[in-house]
């Protein structure tokens, strides 16, 4: 199986004027078209850091990134959220839903910035969201969901460009343990009917079980078992 | 694609606060001056072109002063005596000329008295030079002949100074009697149109005003170039002028239509200049305060432009939406200034077309005038915008999520 992401040697070091902070110490590691990968570790360790890197939204100081075999580490930064809008999929902690914004136009924002068909992309929208189980809640604003919903909208919102993968940061972690297993077992099923690959951050060792690949980091740097 | 952009701005201008709004006030008062001042200037314009258009031109019009100011010469009462009269007469390419005295008087139409303004025109030479040249018509009646103490009165005495007047009705002017012969037609402003003409030699004797003319008209032989007789009159009045030098000899003006265009133009080139001069401080005010308040809200929505870039919003998507944000700012602003602009010159022109009639007024409300408005404010909200879009732009993705 081909590896849609690679990170080669990636350091990330912020200059901080008198120290600088050393926060990814020479990460290696892949993973593999339809894998679901848990990304371990204590608070600190790098995790988010680690998966800014993964994702586009950041670049290594040092090291190199490959998604889909493409060094992402050299793009630009238009080029970059040109990537972030095709292949990936974000699922934040905070949600990060645009409050005044209704649940179905949030899933439908990313489209904006694809040229793609605006109706179109709505009705794919309330598939999605009726998939999630939100199909009564579509004009609803992000102030008048529950935190379980608003992680609903978020899933729903990455997966409207039909990404490759799927990123979550501690998808789990504003929301109580029983909508935190449904959150899980959404992103469970996007990955095994869908093949989609996936990548959560956490530090719930509870969630090792959804995965087939771990990664444990502690102080910037990975943990081999 | 951009009406997407357009609804994302509307919907964050909905959720400003109402300080951040009042910054607009700037755009909105120099819209409104440009719109309301402009409007009224041109319409001040036109109506004086329209009069200006009545004169032919093959007429010139002389007066004492040097021209700066007529206004002042005229109150003044200096006055064309005779002596210059017969000097205008003298220069080449004059056919006529028509002096036209005037004064405040008691009239008496039976049981009432009023003040009114009475002229004095010649009506051999002068009225044929009214009539053509001038646009002087009947409405009822006829004009008046010379030697039978007939007057003619403008199109709003019967109506506004002697309600129930009728052609053939006497009038009684300082103590002699007059017979109406007929009504003027409209000579387009209300105080022309509130004269009583009379013949000039009924004129200086009811008056007792022996020579002398405010204003003096000269009707040129057909073709002849109305620059070159101006200066011929001028070089007239000058030597008549030095032959008594033991009176203080004033000066004078010879104006063609000409001229008479090219000093409202000036004059009210000046107005609106000062108009845009003010205007443009307060729009750039304005437009400071746009800026402000969008650097305000790129600070504000910090995290929102972070959670745009990271599902693929490029620079210039987000440079969009901030910019369609602050250009509808600065619309709305325009926008507001156009209504208010428009209030105050429709305002001011029923002020005098009825309430208050000294003279026609008719605002010059030009639809491109309202579209530069709308779309210059458009463009100043824009232009604020652009910096502060440019800052929200230019942050980070991971910096711009991780902002509190
Ligand atoms: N922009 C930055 N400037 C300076 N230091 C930073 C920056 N971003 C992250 N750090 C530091 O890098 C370290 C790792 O941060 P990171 O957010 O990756 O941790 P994490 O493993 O995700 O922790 P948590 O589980 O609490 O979310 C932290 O000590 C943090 O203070
Ligand atoms: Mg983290």
């Amino acid at each position: 199986m081909e590896n849609v992401l690679e990170l080669k040697d990636v350091w990330k070091i912020y200059d901080l004027g008198k120290i600088k902070l050393e926060v990814l110490r020479g990460v290696s590691f892949y993973i593999k078209k339809g894998d679901f990968v848990v990304v371990l570790g204590p608070s600190g360790s790098g995790k988010s850091t680690l998966l800014n890197m993964m994702s586009c939204l950041d670049v290594p100081t040092k090291g190199q990134v490959f998604l889909d075999g493409k060094d992402v580490s050299v793009f630009s930064e238009d080029k970059l959220a040109i990537v972030r809008g095709e292949k990936i999929g974000f699922v934040f902690q905070q949600f990060n839903l645009l409050p005044h914004l209704t649940a179905i136009q949030n899933v439908v924002l990313p489209t904006l910035f694809r040229g793609t068909s605006f109706q179109e992309k709505t009705e794919r929208a309330k598939e999605i969201l009726s998939s999630v189980g939100l199909s009564s809640r579509l004009n609803h604003k992000p102030s008048e969901l529950s935190g379980g919903e608003k992680q609903r909208v978020a899933i729903s919102r990455a997966l409207i460009n039909n990404p490759e993968i799927i990123v979550a940061d501690e998808p789990t972690g504003n929301v109580d343990s029983k909508t935190g297993a449904h959150i899980m077992e959404l992103l469970e099923n996007l990955n095994k009917k869908e093949g989609r690959t996936v990548v959560v951050v956490t530090h719930d060792a509870e969630l090792e079980k959804f995965s087939n690949k771990i990664i444990r980091i502690r102080d910037g740097n990975l943990i081999k078992k | 694609m951009n009406t997407e952009y357009f609804k994302i701005a509307l919907r964050n201008l909905k959720s400003r606060s109402m300080r951040s709004w009042l910054t607009v006030l700037g755009i909105v008062i120099g819209i409104f001056l440009v719109v309301s001042l402009l409007s009224l200037s041109e319409g001040l314009k036109d109506s004086v072109m329209r009069e200006l258009k009545m004169m032919g031109g093959d007429i010139l019009i002389v007066y004492p002063g040097d021209g700066s100011d007529i206004v002042t010469t005229m109150m003044g009462g200096v006055e064309l005596k005779d002596k210059e009269i017969e000097a205008i007469k003298r220069a080449e390419g004059v056919d006529i000329v028509l002096e036209m005295p005037f004064t405040g008087s008691v009239v008496r139409h039976f049981q009432e008295t009023k003040m009114a303004l009475i002229y004095g025109i010649d009506l051999d030479d002068g009225l044929p030079l009214l009539r053509d040249n001038m646009g002087w018509e009947m409405t009822s009646g006829e004009f008046p002949r010379p030697g039978r103490r007939e007057v003619m009165v403008g199109n709003l005495v019967p109506k506004d100074l002697f309600p129930e007047m009728m052609v053939g009705d006497s009038i009684n002017i300082q103590g002699k009697e007059f017979t109406v012969s007929g009504v003027l037609r409209s000579l387009g402003n209300k105080q022309d149109d509130l004269v009583i003409a009379l013949d000039l030699d009924d004129f200086r004797s009811t008056t007792g005003k022996r020579e002398g003319t405010p204003v003096a008209m000269v009707q040129l032989y057909e073709g002849y170039d109305a620059e070159i007789a101006a200066e011929n009159i001028e070089r007239e009045l000058e030597q008549s002028m030095t032959r008594r030098r033991d009176e203080d000899s004033p000066s004078f003006s010879v104006m063609t239509s000409e001229t008479v265009t090219n000093m409202v133009d000036s004059i009210m080139g000046t107005v609106q200049l000062a108009v845009i001069a003010f205007a443009s401080i307060a729009i750039l005010v304005g437009g400071i305060g746009i800026m402000n308040t969008m650097y305000t809200s790129v600070k504000e929505r910090t995290k929102e432009i972070g959670i745009l870039k990271a599902v693929g919003a490029k620079r210039s998507d987000i440079t969009k939406i901030f910019l369609f944000e602050a250009g509808i700012i600065g619309i709305i602003g325009g926008i507001g200034g156009v209504v208010l602009g428009l209030l105050l010159a429709i305002s001011v022109e029923i002020y005098f077309s009825q309430i208050h009639p000294v003279f026609y007024l008719e605002a010059h409300i030009s639809i491109w005038l309202i579209l530069f408005g709308l779309g210059f404010s458009f463009a100043v909200g824009c232009l604020s915008g652009f910096f502060p879009a440019r800052q929200g732009a230019k942050m980070k993705p991971v910096d711009a999520l991780r902002y509190e």
